[in-house]
Formats: C-alpha cells, structure tokens, sequence
C-alpha cells in the first residue's frame, strides 16, 4: 500500500519548500486587512510550518532526525533560503533546523485558562526567514531546481515515505508555464509512492479561504485554478485523518489551500501513536 | 490465590533501550499471592515528551492503588503534579518547551483478580479498566474468551484516545472503558500494548494460535521475546513499535 512507509531516524524523509520572493509580495495580503504584506504572509507560513515540524519531531532528549529539510526561495535569484547560520544550506535535517534558527522572537499566544476562557501566554518564536520581495517569479526554475533536489533525495532513500513539496507563493510565474515543471516533480515516487505536491496560494484578493478543494470551480482567479492543476490530490489515508479533525475534505481534494494556512499538512504525517486530543 | 506473571518487552527497531516509552508491572518474573491482585501495562504516545514518565507514574498508581477503575480525575491530579515536578524547572530549548506545553499522553489498562465465596460456592472474578489501545486477551482451552478494550484487529488506529498529563485537555472527562468476567484455574491472560496485540488479534481472526507462541516464550521450548519479535518485523507483520507483553497464569 502506497504513503504507508515508516518515517524513522532509520529511513526518514524529506520535505521541500518553495518560498515566492518576488517584487509582487510587496502588495497586500487579503486585500490589505491589518496591513500585512503578502512577504510577511509567506515569512510566517514557512516560519509556522517549519516550527511545527521541529515540535512533531522534538523528544525530551533533542530533535529526531525523521526529515531533512530543503527551502529554496525564487525572486532575484533562485537558491537555498535559510537565514543566519543555515544560510546557503539546501538540505538540512530537522535537528539542526530546530536548533539554528535566526532569532527566537517573544510572541503572545491565547491558551485556555483551565476555566472555559482564553489568558495571554508568552511563546518564543523562531524565525528562518524574513520577508523578502524583489524581482520576477521564476517558478518554474525553482520547480526545477525542487525536482534536482528530490531526486538526489530519492537516488539515497529508495524506500523513504515520499517527499513532500510545499509551494507558498501569490501565484503568478514570470518564467513561463509552471504546470509541466510540476508534472515532472509529480512522476518521481520512492517504492511508497509518488512525490507529493502541495501549493500554498496567499493573494491580495479580497476572497474567502478555500483549503484543499476537489475541483476548480469556484477558485476566485485563473492563478489559484492554475496552483489547484498543479497540486497533487491527498492520499486516502490523509484523507482520512483530516475527516477525523473535522476538515471538509474528501475523494479527489488536492493539496491546495487559498489565503489559508498548510499547518494541518504536519499533523498527516505519522511518526508513531498521536493522541486523538493532541491539537 | 496465586499468579505466575513474567513481562517481556523490547523498543522499537532503530531506538534503544532508554528511548522505550511503555510501562508495566510486574517488572520481573513474579510469583504473587494474594486476596487480590493487580496488574497494569500502559504505552506512552511518540508523539508526546516525557511520555515514558507519565506512562510509568500512571501503571504505578493503578497497582498501588491509588488510581481506581474510573481513572477519576481526582486521583490522576497527583500524578498530574508528579509529572509536572519531574519534568518541569529545567532550562529548555524552544522547541523542548513548546512540546512540554501540550503535556504527555499515554494509554493504560489495569486489571484485579480475586475470589469470592459465597455458598459454598468459589467464584473467580476478574475486573479490568482502559484508556487508549493497550489490550488484555483472556484465553482458555485453546480460544480467546475476551479481549478488551478492542476486539479487532482493524480497530487499531495511530490515533488513539489517551491520557493526558494535562488537566485542561482531557482531564475532566478521560474516555475509560471498562470490563469484568470470571476467571478459571487453567487460563492465561496477555496484557499486551498496541503493536502486539494487533498482531496478536490478527493471528487469532486468520485462524492461528498465537497464545501457543507467546505460551512457550523464555520456558524450556526456548523461543526469545526478541527473536519472536524480530522475525515478526522482518515479515512486516507487527508494526515498527516498542513491544510490551505481560502473560499471567493465575491458580485458585
């Protein structure tokens, strides 16, 4: 049965983000409501991301390598992303993700207070990224550059359970037509599988948040219709789990949000027993 | 009444022996007398740190008994505490205290074996609590007469219900199931965590005696818990996990 590989120190896997740096993430997110930039839409997509995965993987003794991590950004230029001491890195496992981030930031976050209310807690906050927008949307040559990637990935983890891609950009590419470029991402598979494709779509549209739809119909632009065409659909059993967590998905949805986050894409991913409360 | 009780266990492949997040009692080969006796497995959630902690306080208060068989949230409170004093007051990494947040989880099953007497007549009860995946199988000339809390094998899923170590998020409410029957002089009980007794459930639906092999285990037939074990992983009939099996043969 396929995407039913162990994930383990012993055989782990790999994830890929492709991060859009372009000039156009100067423009508003969500129609500019609280005035965030698309840029710092992205920054806090992959800096969210990322610090769920290190969580899912850290034990009370350190972090287990059960990925290694790949962040290409494309604006300016195409190339590895990390910020600060993982800089120019193009594949690093998650111990030292977690443990090499940028800066640490003090964030507020609204926990339960035990009696049905919410109280203000103090988190750090890891950052990898900062914002950045310059320069044209060379999609396709960061989809290029992903596949170069995974398949050196693959050559070493035969067995591996598959690679994921996860694309967060606005959604127009200046280097042509991305759709072929992520065909040839999408045909690559380990013995557990096809590699998977996931696009994250944050647009200045004053649109609702569409996550991972099972047809086009309804997305609110030709870019977003474009990334659903370029996504792959869920697997069976990641179907499954997210019915359980209460998410409206089903047979044919695709690995494709709008102006939402990709956070419950970390939850898919089995490592071993997770409570059923665990949120 | 007297109990002959022997564990075996073994963590996943690819972990060591410190990385093992199951708990059990007893720990050694035992042969126990008593009115009553308790005994306790519990498996503490990958997913969750310091989970092989709050696995051991919660199979402790069960044989201690300190924790009854509605695991009330009164009595798991000290445990709550305990755990929190054990793991708390260490300067962390960020990721070490986000993951401490949301607190560890563990499955428990527990059960008690006594004799009653009335009329003349002996009766021999036996009595049993769960929370999560953990199974006890009771088998008696050659057939399985109950498995508890889950009775097939396609019921075991990565996701169970457990217990937390944290009061807000199931601790006013725990799912715990609960079970009793009577026991004879000549059955054998397995307790046994999730991977082992999915495999165990398996065998029994496609018609094999798995009691039979689990029977012979470490006696004079001479078949390791850990060769049994690796040979089962290697088919990829038994899931990559840590392995904990308690077999208890109790006389009146």
């Amino acid at each position: 049965m396929a995407y039913s590989a162990e994930i383990s120190r012993g055989n782990p896997s790999c994830l890929a983000f492709l991060i859009d740096q372009s000039g156009s993430m100067n423009d508003p997110f969500g129609a500019g409501e609280g005035n965030q930039k698309k840029a710092d839409g992205v920054a806090d997509a992959i800096n969210r991301l990322l610090q769920n995965l290190v969580i899912k993987c850290a034990k009370e003794e350190g972090i287990r390598d059960y990925f290694h991590i790949s962040v290409i950004g494309y604006g300016a230029r195409v190339g590895p992303a990390f910020a600060g001491a993982l800089s120019g890195r193009q594949l690093v496992p998650i111990s030292e993700v977690g443990n090499s981030p940028a800066r640490v930031e003090q964030r507020n976050k609204k926990v339960p207070d035990g009696a049905g209310g919410l109280v203000d807690q103090q988190v750090r906050f890891p950052v990898w990224f900062e914002p950045i927008a310059n320069g044209g949307t060379p999609m396709r040559q960061a989809l290029g550059e992903a596949k170069t990637i995974v398949e050196g990935w693959l050559n070493q983890h035969p067995n591996c359970f598959p690679p994921i891609v996860i694309n967060i950009t606005d959604g127009e590419s200046t280097d042509g037509d991305p759709l072929p470029a992520s065909e040839e991402i999408r045909k690559l598979k380990s013995n557990d599988g096809e590699v998977l494709l996931f696009n994250v779509h944050l647009s200045s549209q004053r649109a609702a948040a569409v996550e991972y739809p099972a047809s086009e119909t309804g997305l609110p632009d030709q870019f977003a219709q474009q990334l659903f065409r370029m996504s792959s659909a869920l697997p069976s059993y990641m179907v499954d789990i997210a019915k359980k967590e209460g998410m409206n998905v089903g047979e044919g949805s695709r690995g494709f949000v709008f102006n939402a986050d990709m956070v419950a894409v970390i939850k898919f991913l089995d490592i071993g027993t997770r409570p059923s409360a665990l949120r | 009444m007297d109990a002959h009780a022997q564990a075996f266990w073994l963590p996943k492949s690819g972990s060591t022996d410190s990385e093992y997040e199951d708990a059990f009692f007893p720990r050694r080969i035992k042969r126990r007398k008593g009115q009553r006796l308790r005994f306790a497995i519990a498996d503490g959630a990958t997913e969750t740190s310091f989970s092989g902690v709050w696995a051991r306080l919660l199979v402790s208060a069960f044989v201690r008994r300190a924790l009854g068989f509605d695991f009330a949230p009164e009595q798991l409170d000290p445990m709550r505490t305990k755990w929190e004093r054990i793991v708390h007051g260490k300067s962390l990494p960020w990721y070490a205290e986000e993951k401490l947040a949301s607190g560890a989880y563990s499955s428990l099953l527990g059960v008690e074996f006594w004799q009653e007497e009335s009329e003349g007549q002996v009766k021999r009860l036996w009595r049993a609590a769960a929370s999560g995946d953990s199974c006890l199988v009771q088998v008696r000339s050659d057939a399985i007469v109950a498995a508890f809390p889950i009775t097939e094998s396609a019921s075991f899923t990565s996701r169970p219900d457990l217990l937390s170590s944290l009061p807000a998020t199931n601790g006013t409410s725990p799912f715990i199931a609960n079970t009793e029957g009577q026991w004879g002089c000549d059955d054998t009980f397995f307790l046994m965590t999730d991977a082992m007794a999915c495999w165990f459930l398996k065998e029994g639906e496609a018609g094999g005696h798995p009691w039979a092999i689990l029977r012979d285990l470490d006696t004079e037939a001479e078949t390791s818990f850990s060769a049994l074990i690796d040979s089962l992983r290697r088919e990829c009939v038994i899931k990559n996990d840590d392995v904990t099996l308690i077999r208890i043969d109790i006389h009146g």
